[in-house]
């Protein structure tokens, strides 16, 4: 049995691989920048570094040693209009070989290279210059006023040197302890400087670290990050949430547990009778309602026109009637549905004729036979849903103002809020997966011959 | 004419399951309600068009606000006429008057003087969109790894399980949710968000019945005539369990009509178009004024839709693979 379990255990780790693997993929990888979606497209660079850093989104993906940076967005005059586009000492040219749009700068002046923001204080940067150069040769200075501990190592060209050709220079530095007097600039003494792409880089501080690795250390340490809304760290908030959703989900899934049962035993007794014909009718025509409607039309008229129930809040258990009564009969059709199969499957097995030829009464048969034989199926689905209560009512949740994680992952998705989602989203899988596990070891207690195949 | 040559018409598994489908009233029935839906949809689908082609406000998105709040027809009083057509020009005739009283805004009117029945075309031309598009989506993926995890086993089979386990581990509503909000609002977010993540209960079926056909005789005759497996999986393999693809596509239509409104309704769904879940939302803050119409006919709506379609998959089930029955959920 130990070594069932292990085995359970052991693949049970790709799964939760594949889900951080999905969650990463889909937060970090295709949606694009998440800084830009939360804060919008009209915030200054520096708060989105800012968003960036906080939540490890400014690494590279997966590994390397060279990260982008905001401080400077990537240049390529080819495609964008340069940041010296109003400068009258700066013509702009397509140049008709190979060249693309350059920035041409004109000799004898200085040409300040603008920065967002001040840089991070004891970095590595290093600017990637592609330029042309016909004659004499043009500096980058970089002027530290003010910041000790900073200083220039020049690869590759330096001055950058002149040529037929498109050459690319590489200027590494370090960023001292004070960086906000820090200040570039590039000078070319005979010839202009047709430049066609200018980038600054900054240095990761090791190889791996990436998002991902950022990623894997949030979740060793069960830190989700903070909420861009309330800023509340996540973690926090999923424990405040997860009362609230818990006094919803419970009672909703034992109370229809229970009714959906009981009526599909009657069901499977009266087999064929109109009262079992019955019910499977109100069964598929519930389920055919949609789930909207149902809150809708019971906070109309239970709530507000027969005045039963509170409308919205969640101030005391009165505030939980409705939505429980809305979330177990919203459910009960497919309930019935399925525990009736599962009734059913049972009732013909040759040990229900058996007991019955014995002179078991029909109940006797249903309860103790039956029902016994059944609750391995209705375990499967009782553990797999647990999860999902978790989860809590997304629906019922917003509609009724209960401020569990159902109405936390509404908003967080409303909003972008994409540490909120994803951990939700993670955690959700998370226990999905556990749930899974105790299913089988559930299932390996009851039956032995699970243990064996 | 010989006797011994006189066949009997074969029984296909197709014919039967229609014959048994035939018998079944309800099934037809819910059946017509469909095809009614589809036609409704299409035409929807052609105003649409229309409008984007002349490049001007769909009469479904006109406002008049002449006509806010106009309930059904047959509620107003019957010659009272409808504002706008009121004139000298106008037929004097009662009857011909009341009669084109009641064509006109049959179901009523919504806050900004919107025809509810016009926007409830467009709303079912909305969901079949979804429904198609998201089952494009969802069925190839499904069938294609489930195929091949079944047909090739060992390490194919292997990473076909991790990934939909893996898929299936995240919570269904909140995994669409964020698929929808990584690719944008909007239908395309609701079709990724959908097709991307239910493939995972076909692909599942779909191995199992595909490691059973495995091991039967017609297919070692196919592969023993030299057949590749690409063409054993998908011309031999693939007809036989094709009644799965077809059950499970009129169980997941309304699934995914559902989830479509619920989307819509949040505000992450349709934008801009009078879909389900938009007017639903939109007819919810108008139902304590007392204005019910639009909200009652939305609901009636989805409901009929939806239930066509259950009924509509029970019976094609019943007929098709009466097994599947157990083995569901």
């Amino acid at each position: 049995m130990g070594k069932y379990i292990l085995r359970r255990i052991l693949q049970m780790i790709p799964t939760v691989f594949g889900v951080i693997v999905i969650t990463f993929i889909l937060f970090n990888i295709v949606g694009g920048s998440p800084a830009m979606m939360t804060l919008g497209k009209n915030v200054s660079q520096k708060s989105l570094e800012e968003f960036d850093e906080q939540r490890g989104f400014n690494k590279p993906l997966f590994f390397g040693n060279w990260t982008g940076t905001r401080a400077f967005a990537d240049d390529y005059f080819e495609r964008n209009a340069s940041f010296w586009r109003d400068n009258p000492s700066v013509s702009r040219e397509s140049g008709g070989n190979n060249h693309g749009n350059q920035a041409v700068l004109s000799p004898g002046k200085d040409f300040l290279i603008p920065l967002a923001f001040s840089l991070k204080p004891k970095t590595r940067y290093r600017w990637v210059i592609s330029y042309h150069l016909a004659e004499g040769s043009a500096s980058f200075r970089m002027d530290n006023s003010g910041d000790a501990g900073g200083n220039v190592r020049v690869r590759n060209a330096w001055p950058l040197k002149s040529g037929p050709k498109q050459q690319k220079a590489e200027i590494e530095f370090s960023a001292g302890e004070n960086t906000s007097g820090l200040k570039f600039f590039l000078q070319s003494n005979k010839t202009p400087l047709e430049i066609s792409a200018i980038k600054l880089r900054r240095a990761t501080s090791h190889f791996f670290d990436s998002q991902f690795v950022f990623y894997l250390g949030q979740i060793v340490k069960f830190d989700f990050g903070r909420s861009n809304l309330s800023n509340q760290r996540v973690s926090r908030m999923l424990k405040d949430g997860i009362l609230p959703s818990l006094l919803l989900t419970v009672p909703i899934f034992f109370i229809g547990l229970i009714v959906a049962i009981s009526i599909s035993l009657i069901c499977a007794c009266f087999r064929d009778s109109w009262l079992d014909r019955t019910f499977v009718i109100i069964a598929i025509i519930l389920m055919s309602i949609n789930y909207l409607v149902w809150i809708i039309a019971g906070q109309y008229f239970l709530a507000y026109r027969l005045g039963w129930f509170p409308i919205w809040g969640f101030e005391s258990w009165r505030y939980l009637l409705l939505p429980v009564f809305i979330g177990v009969i919203s459910g009960f059709g497919d309930n019935l549905r399925f525990y009736r199969t599962i009734m059913l499957d049972e009732m013909y097995r040759d040990y229900v004729r058996t007991a019955l030829a014995k002179g078991v009464s029909r109940g006797g048969v249903l309860f103790r036979h039956v029902l016994k034989n059944a609750m391995i199926p209705i375990l499967t689905n009782v553990i797999i849903a647990i999860p999902f209560l978790y989860t809590g009512s997304l629906l019922l949740e917003s509609f009724f103002g209960i401020p569990g994680l159902g109405n936390m992952g509404i908003n967080a998705i409303n909003y972008s809020d994409i540490d909120v989602v994803r951990a939700i989203v993670f955690i959700g899988a998370l226990l999905y997966v556990a749930a899974n596990l105790l299913t089988d070891i559930c299932y390996a207690l009851v039956d032995p011959r699970v243990r064996l195949g | 004419m010989n006797k011994e040559n006189k066949t009997i018409p074969a029984h296909s598994l197709w014919s039967d399951a229609w014959r048994q489908l035939r018998g079944n009233r309800l099934a037809i029935a819910s059946l017509w309600v469909i095809v009614l839906y589809f036609a409704l949809a299409l035409y929807g689908e052609g105003t649409y068009w229309y409008y984007q082609w002349r490049d001007t406000t769909p009469f479904y998105q006109q406002t008049d606000l002449a006509e806010e709040y106009l309930p059904p027809s047959i509620f107003r009083a019957p010659f009272a006429g409808v504002k706008n057509e009121a004139g000298p020009a106008q037929c004097q005739c009662p009857i011909l008057r009341a009669v084109k009283n009641l064509c006109a805004h049959p179901l009523g009117t919504d806050n900004l003087g919107r025809d509810v029945f016009q926007r409830t075309v467009q709303g079912a031309r909305i969901a079949f969109q979804v429904g198609i598009i998201t089952s494009c989506i969802a069925i190839p993926i499904g069938v294609i790894l489930g195929c091949l995890a079944g047909y090739f086993g060992g390490r194919t089979d292997d990473f076909v399980v991790w990934l939909y386990s893996t898929f299936a581990s995240i919570p269904g509503l909140l995994f669409i949710l964020a698929v929808a909000m990584v690719a944008g609002k909007g239908l395309i977010g609701v079709y990724l968000g959908i097709g991307l993540t239910t493939w995972v209960g076909l692909c599942r079926l779909i191995r199992g019945e595909v490691m059973k056909h495995k091991t039967r005789a017609y297919v070692l005759a196919a592969r023993s005539l030299g057949f590749g497996p690409l063409r054993i999986m998908f011309r031999h393999i693939l007809p036989n369990i094709f009644h799965i693809v077809i059950i499970s596509f009129s169980l997941r239509f309304p699934a995914a009509i559902s989830t479509e409104v619920f989307m819509s309704f949040l505000g992450i769904g349709v934008q801009g178009e009078p879909s389900w879940g938009i007017m639903i939302s939109n007819a919810r803050l108008r139902l304590w004024q007392g204005v019910w119409w639009e909200m009652t006919f939305v609901t009636l709506a989805i409901f009929l839709i939806v239930l066509a379609f259950n009924l509509l998959g029970d019976a094609l089930r019943d007929a098709l693979d009466p097994r599947l029955r157990t083995s569901e959920k």
